[in-house]
């Protein structure tokens, strides 16, 4: 699968910018605040619907712009045409020409996973970061996962409000704990059949970055422990102190284990940098078994902060991603781009939201 | 370019409240308005208050009617041991459809939604329990949606109105009739194999 075309109109620093992409590597140079973290936003977007940087869509519209709007042109099995327009008054989706009614029918048309420097927020962040990957991953993998999610975010948001009440009617918060219960129930089971997978796939992917004495481990930290009705039925008096739902999915986490001491506490810097971004590989491991392609990897900058050896482990996952015809994206100033990656790379010059074809180097 | 008449603006701005009237719709009516007919425009002034002070809310059921009681509750041909409970006035009306349902209605006014502020006794709960010491209901048939606040509620209700000899059925949910499988989407299928039923080998 490949991004073949990119249209963007009045987003971020690009108030127009049309590109045309090969399958293969693509180095986007050029000083900072320029737009080369834009573009990978971009791709990103068609992707997943929202921004890897965490903001809203407000954000991403050219300043004094009304709305921005992202085109593609998809080329896998098939090929697709997206059609994005966003303003505070109007928003359109299209694929194929067709407007899109249900988000799950649109996720999935373009793959992709993103190395950023705020990876390590897998290892070093709060708990919620690792779950946002758990969830991310499920979503692009399992259908029901993202309605289940809703589900769930709904029924506890509810319950929390019901305890947060000077007087709390038992009846009332029964019936939403019925569905706090099911969604719950199949949300912890699903992220309890993926950790293995992800586990086994970080820890080939932590041997090749760092090295053999290394052991990565991952556990899932379920909060529920063995069965949700009867724990949450138990944690009926804490619930009441706190005024909140203190235990479900959504205090789930995941265990780090280096050598088998959790990497949170223990680790050094280094090690966690290798780790987030095993986690990441993993990631695009996972999807590339599943799917039969890999996904487009979209690397923001983090090439630099990596030493040769580091850089090295990474590179079975660029050169998988050539072979299948896939893309690699990835951003780099001209002083710290890798040029250990040699000659077969398309380099783009990103200059003031614009954008312009290299030559290739003759080095 | 001219301003409109002040009583030309007030009036498209009383025509944009209603639902499914955006700003240009309202403008459009708006100027029709004021060159038609004026005999017309009167006509259609009296229908709307006419309509707004005849149609109220059944003191029983809580449905749309002229008369309270309404049609529905005091149709002596409609099973009265039959209860169909349902979210809003007009679900009444989609329940009514097919013509197969014979009893009689309880509208909620609307379902538990601790996220907006609406409680127990906020909903037309307590009306229903009188009801069920009044009149000799044996079945009561909770037609809510199925979304988190709804199936919330369905519970509630179902726990609340218990009671000896007081049978209570929520209505079922899964694959649109004569519709394939490929037509239903993940969460409605996982809930339709849930609620699967047996297939009796005599019939």
């Amino acid at each position: 699968m490949h991004l073949a075309r990119l249209r963007l109109r009045d987003f971020r620093n690009y108030p127009r910018l049309d590109a045309e992409f090969a399958p293969g590597f693509h180095l986007l140079l050029g000083d900072n605040a320029q737009g080369k973290t834009n573009i990978l936003e971009a791709v990103y977007l068609v992707a997943t619907l929202r921004s890897f940087r965490g903001v809203g869509s407000a954000q991403m519209v050219r300043s004094g712009q009304k709305g921005y709007f992202v085109g593609s042109h998809i080329v896998g099995q098939g090929e697709h045409e997206t059609k994005m327009y966003w303003s505070l008054r109007e928003r359109n989706l299209s694929l194929d020409g067709m407007p899109v009614r249900k988000v799950t029918d649109y996720l999935g048309v373009l793959r992709t996973v993103v190395f950023c420097t705020e990876d390590l927020l897998l290892v070093k962040g709060p708990s919620r970061s690792r779950r946002r990957f758990l969830d991310l991953l499920l979503s692009q993998t399992s259908p029901a996962y993202l309605p289940l999610l809703q589900r769930y975010t709904r029924a506890l948001r509810s319950r929390n409000a019901i305890l947060k009440q000077p007087t709390i009617n038992p009846l009332l918060l029964a019936g939403f704990s019925q569905e706090l219960l099911q969604a719950g129930g199949e949300i912890t089971q699903l992220r309890c059949e993926l950790a293995p997978k992800i586990s086994a796939l970080a820890r080939l992917a932590c041997r090749r970055i760092a090295s053999d004495t290394e052991d990565l481990q991952i556990e899932y930290l379920p909060s529920v422990k063995k069965d949700f009705t009867v724990e949450l039925a138990q944690s009926a008096a804490r619930e009441r102190t706190y005024r909140t739902t203190v235990i479900g999915p959504h205090r789930d986490d995941l265990d780090l284990l280096l050598n088998g001491r959790s990497a949170t506490q223990y680790g050094s810097e280094g090690q966690k940098r290798t780790l987030a971004i095993a986690m990441k590989v993993a990631q695009a491991d996972y999807l590339t078994g599943l799917h039969g392609t890999p996904p487009i990897l979209l690397i923001d900058d983090i090439m630099g902060e990596l030493d040769l050896k580091r850089r090295t482990g990474l590179f079975p996952l660029l050169q998988r991603s050539r072979l299948a015809r896939s893309q690699v994206f990835m951003t780099a100033t001209e002083e710290n781009w890798p040029e250990e990656l040699g000659r077969d790379v398309q380099r783009w010059l990103v200059k003031e939201g614009g954008l312009c074809p290299l030559p290739a180097t003759d080095s | 370019m001219s301003a409109l008449p002040a009583a030309i603006v007030a009036l498209i701005a009383s025509l944009r409240s209603l639902p499914g009237i955006g700003p240009r719709s309202a403008e459009r009516i708006a100027l029709h308005l004021v060159q038609a007919d004026p005999h017309a425009v009167e006509q259609l002034a009296r229908h709307l208050t006419e309509a707004r002070a005849r149609v109220q809310l059944c003191a029983t059921c809580g449905a749309l009617t002229e008369t309270s009681p309404c049609g529905t509750c005091s149709d002596p041909r409609r099973d009265a041991t039959f209860l169909c409970v349902v979210e809003r006035p007009t679900d009444t009306l989609v329940i009514e459809k097919p013509g197969t349902f014979r009893g009689r209605y309880h509208v909620l006014g609307g379902k538990l939604s601790p996220l907006n502020g609406i409680e127990p006794e906020d909903l037309r709960i307590r009306e229903l329990e009188e009801r069920l010491t009044r009149e000799p209901v044996k079945e009561i048939l909770i037609a809510l949606g199925t979304d988190v606040e709804g199936d919330a509620t369905s519970f509630y209700l179902a726990r609340r109105l218990a009671r000896p000899g007081l049978k209570i059925s929520r209505i079922a949910h899964g694959l649109p009739a004569g519709a394939g499988l490929d037509f239903a989407d993940e969460l409605t299928l996982s809930r339709a194999l849930e609620g699967r039923r047996d297939m009796k080998q005599d019939e």
